[in-house]
């Protein structure tokens, strides 16, 4: 399994999809080596060996950042060749049934592997370059999500809605696609009472695609309405002096907070506190904070264009745009307490029946799809 | 052995989108354009269809019997969408073959509403009837054929002859629903049992590949019905079982062209009206203290208040409804009464069984549960507060400010449990 980041290190949901994957797999029986380009130590996981490229002769070494953004485009280049380079060239086949990628890090080299060594290649697509642009991609990723979406065997997307973009933006044939979705891990049930009562969390980066403006000028609809609401911004980003400004215009001061980046256990007592969750994407390939809120009981308003909304019932889904059917769905949640009180029982319910063991068992069949194309088994 | 055959023929008003920004706007709770769109869809499929069917047959077959109930909120919706078919019914009418069951305007649970909300909504169903039809009702079914001895009551109190319930095992206790019945709290009051095992092969089951019967034809079910025991089979059915459940390609509308003579090839069968089955003899005495229906596998309420979401918003519901009758608005009553038709409450189902789950999802016009509470909320609140300023007009503010004393806002069976009304 090729991939990028991997626990303890990560800094999106990438890394901790990888290892959740990788150890339930592991729990059916497959042993995975799992290829980064950054050393460890990772955490541990049954059935799963680590390998990267050994450090170079010359320059920094490790890099100083897993986020690529920190990096010039001299030493991107210069991380990304070496990494692909080094996974086309790694000794083989041995045992290796089928390479499995995520997103467009190590297409190239992948590609390159597969070939030479005669086994599929399936890759994983979390999100595309032209949804996190807003479609200004970066040429170089562009081209290596290219080589992925062409040279890859199935392709698993994780959500209905990043499929039907892959045909309709990538021209990937809808015959190649397969959907798992993501899943989260089962958080502690939190008795209802203990909730705020009147709290509305937005928790996730603050980019333009996560379109954190319609939520505050949504909290100024409802602020007037719900004398006692606050909201509750968690994350940063490069949206953030903005978003600040917008809600002291929005006359928000006294209502919104901005907590900034926040760590996993603040994380999840936020999930666990909260009355009501927004995330109103403009494009959410899949939104995996909304499902740790469903899981979590948090009743949950997301955008129509969210991965997540497909796998849910128990939610409210709004046109991004739609910043009066957000306060709408908002000033509902807080006023209407039995609303809140049995959808959030009934979203986390409906939640935690698919889980890890379910897609995990799904990203196998795919597997056992792609190398029955070829007249193998597994 | 009598057979009758019922047919149901509802459609509520539907809410539109009303958002709680909506609230305090002058924005409409309903979308009639919408409402009567829906309703020519379905009729295109199955009212004008099937109607047809039955009218050639009441006029070519002098021996075949039929019993509608139409409910209130239906007619009025075919008076808008499409007077032809209140031209057909008409004509069903005038061949004295068809009998017409009285039921709520609007199509409620009014029974679970504080008196004299049930009554005056039979009555304003009865006034319907003999507006467009010159005709009386003599038998009563309310929402889901509910049923209990507080109804049958009721019933009586009201002049009826008898009501139609559901002919559920577990009730019975062994005995056959293929007799005429009588309360037992009410012993003038007959009461007719719909045999759900012969009207499920129908509704459900017609269409059913994997069903070992498949398919049915009009004879093999005409012949199950002769050897069934007892003096009556009452088929009840929902009318869009013809054409909407099951779509024509299914041959549900040969199948309903074909059963009137089907039945009467039959040694042994024969049509009859609802005043046919009730002067058979009455063949045991029925008493059934809380409300009986014919949803679901349970058989009881628990579709339209089986979940807290549902009971907070009748509660909503029962509290607005004092207030409006308080207000003392015509309209706002007639709004209200829309509100009260029972599927609103529908819509809130949150399943539990797959199977029902899924019928429910068939009929909603929400994309959840969730989301049918929270507009019917929105709409109760814009409700409440139009009939509040109704009932401020009424009381105007004495000049010293202080506002006049108003009567309690709180509804005489405040904190009661359901319970069907008594007269």
């Amino acid at each position: 399994m090729v991939g990028w980041e991997f626990p303890p290190f990560h800094s999106g949901g990438l890394g901790v999809h990888c290892y959740e994957l990788t150890r339930e797999l592991g729990r059916l029986g497959h042993r995975i080596t799992f290829v980064t380009p950054f050393e460890g130590p990772f955490h541990p996981v049954e059935g799963v060996q680590f390998r990267s490229p050994p450090r170079p002769r010359r320059g920094r070494s490790p890099p100083a950042s897993y986020d690529l953004g920190r990096l010039t485009p001299r030493e991107r280049r210069n991380l990304l060749e070496r990494y692909n380079d080094w996974i086309a060239g790694l000794e083989g086949p041995g045992d290796y049934d089928l390479i499995h990628v995520h997103d467009w890090f190590g297409t190239v080299g992948s590609s390159r592997l597969a070939r030479r060594w005669r086994i599929p290649f399936v890759m994983t697509v979390h999100s595309t370059e032209l949804d996190r642009s807003l479609d200004h991609p970066d040429r170089e990723i562009w081209e290596r999500e290219m080589v992925g979406l062409r040279s890859s065997d199935l392709i698993i997307a994780v959500s209905r809605h990043l499929a039907q973009e892959l045909q309709d933006r990538y021209g990937v044939p809808e015959e190649k696609i397969r959907v798992v979705y993501n899943a989260v891990r089962p958080s502690a049930r939190v008795r209802h009472s203990l909730r705020a009562e009147q709290t509305v969390l937005y928790l996730g980066r603050l980019t333009l695609m996560k379109n954190v403006e319609t939520f505050l000028r949504a909290a100024a609809r409802v602020a007037p309405l719900v004398p006692g609401a606050r909201f509750i911004v968690a994350g940063d980003g490069p949206e953030y002096p903005r978003l600040r400004d917008l809600a002291q215009h929005l006359g928000l001061s006294e209502r919104v907070v901005f907590l900034g980046h926040v760590s996993d256990e603040e994380r999840a007592v936020l999930l666990a506190t909260a009355s009501v969750f927004v995330l109103p994407s403009v494009v959410e390939p899949f939104g995996i904070a909304a499902l740790e809120a469903l899981v979590s009981g948090l009743p949950t308003i997301v955008s129509k264009t969210s991965g997540v909304a497909e796998v849910a019932n128990a939610i409210f889904a709004v046109d991004f745009w739609d910043t009066e059917e957000f306060a709408s769905r908002t000033a509902e949640l807080l006023l209407y307490p039995t609303l809140r009180r049995v959808m959030g029982e009934a979203a986390r319910e409906e939640a935690l029946r698919d889980g890890w063991p379910e897609r995990a068992r799904e990203t196998a069949r795919v597997y056992a799809e792609a190398l029955a194309a070829r007249g193998r088994t597994l | 052995m009598k057979v009758v055959l019922g047919l149901h023929l509802h459609q509520p008003w539907r809410l539109a989108r009303f958002r709680y920004l909506d609230i305090g706007s002058d924005r409409p709770y309903f979308d009639e354009d919408h409402n009567l769109a829906l309703f020519r869809e379905i009729s295109q499929r199955s009212y004008r269809p099937a109607l047809g069917i039955l009218e050639r047959t009441l006029r070519d077959e002098a021996e075949f019997r039929l019993a509608l109930s139409l409910s209130g909120v239906w007619l009025e919706q075919a008076r808008r969408a499409e007077p032809e078919l209140l031209n057909l019914l008409e004509s069903m009418a005038r061949t004295g073959r068809l009998s017409l069951l009285a039921e709520t305007f609007h199509h409620s649970l009014a029974f679970l509403l504080p008196p004299p909300e049930l009554q005056e909504q039979v009555d304003l169903h009865r006034k319907a009837l003999w507006e467009t039809f010159s005709r009386e009702s003599t038998v009563l079914r309310l929402t889901e054929l509910a049923y209990s001895d507080d109804l049958a009551r009721f019933a009586a109190s009201q002049g009826f002859l008898g009501m139609v319930a559901e002919g559920w095992d577990t009730w019975l206790k062994g005995r056959s629903p293929n007799h005429l019945f009588a309360s037992s709290v009410a012993p003038e009051l007959r009461v007719l049992l719909r045999n759900y095992r012969l009207s499920d092969d129908i509704g459900f089951r017609f269409s059913a590949r994997d069903w070992s019967e498949y398919p049915l034809t009009a004879e093999k079910f005409s012949r199950w019905i002769s050897r069934s025991d007892g003096e009556v089979v009452s088929l009840f059915l929902d009318f869009e079982t013809f054409g909407e459940h099951h779509r024509a390609e299914t041959g549900i509308l040969d199948f309903l062209g074909e059963l009137p003579r089907a039945v009467l090839r039959e040694t042994g069968l024969e049509w009859a009206s609802l005043e046919e089955a009730l002067r058979l003899p009455v063949r045991g005495h029925l008493s059934h203290p809380k409300v009986l229906t014919w949803a679901d596998r349970s058989r009881d309420l628990g579709a339209w208040l089986g979940n807290d979401l549902q009971i907070s918003a009748f509660e909503a519901l029962k509290k607005v409804g004092t207030l409006v009758r308080l207000a003392g608005d015509r309209d706002l009553l007639e709004t209200w009464r829309r509100l009260t038709t029972s599927d609103h409450l529908y819509y809130m189902y949150l399943g539990g069984d797959r199977q029902d789950a899924e019928v429910h999802r068939h009929f909603s016009s929400y994309s959840s549960p969730f989301d049918a509470y929270a507009n019917f909320m929105n709409v109760l609140t814009d409700l409440r507060q139009r009939a509040q300023a109704a009932l401020d007009r009424g009381h105007p503010k004495p000049r010293g400010g202080k506002r006049a004393a108003r009567p309690s806002m709180t509804p005489p069976d405040a904190g009661r449990p359901f319970r069907g009304t008594a007269p």
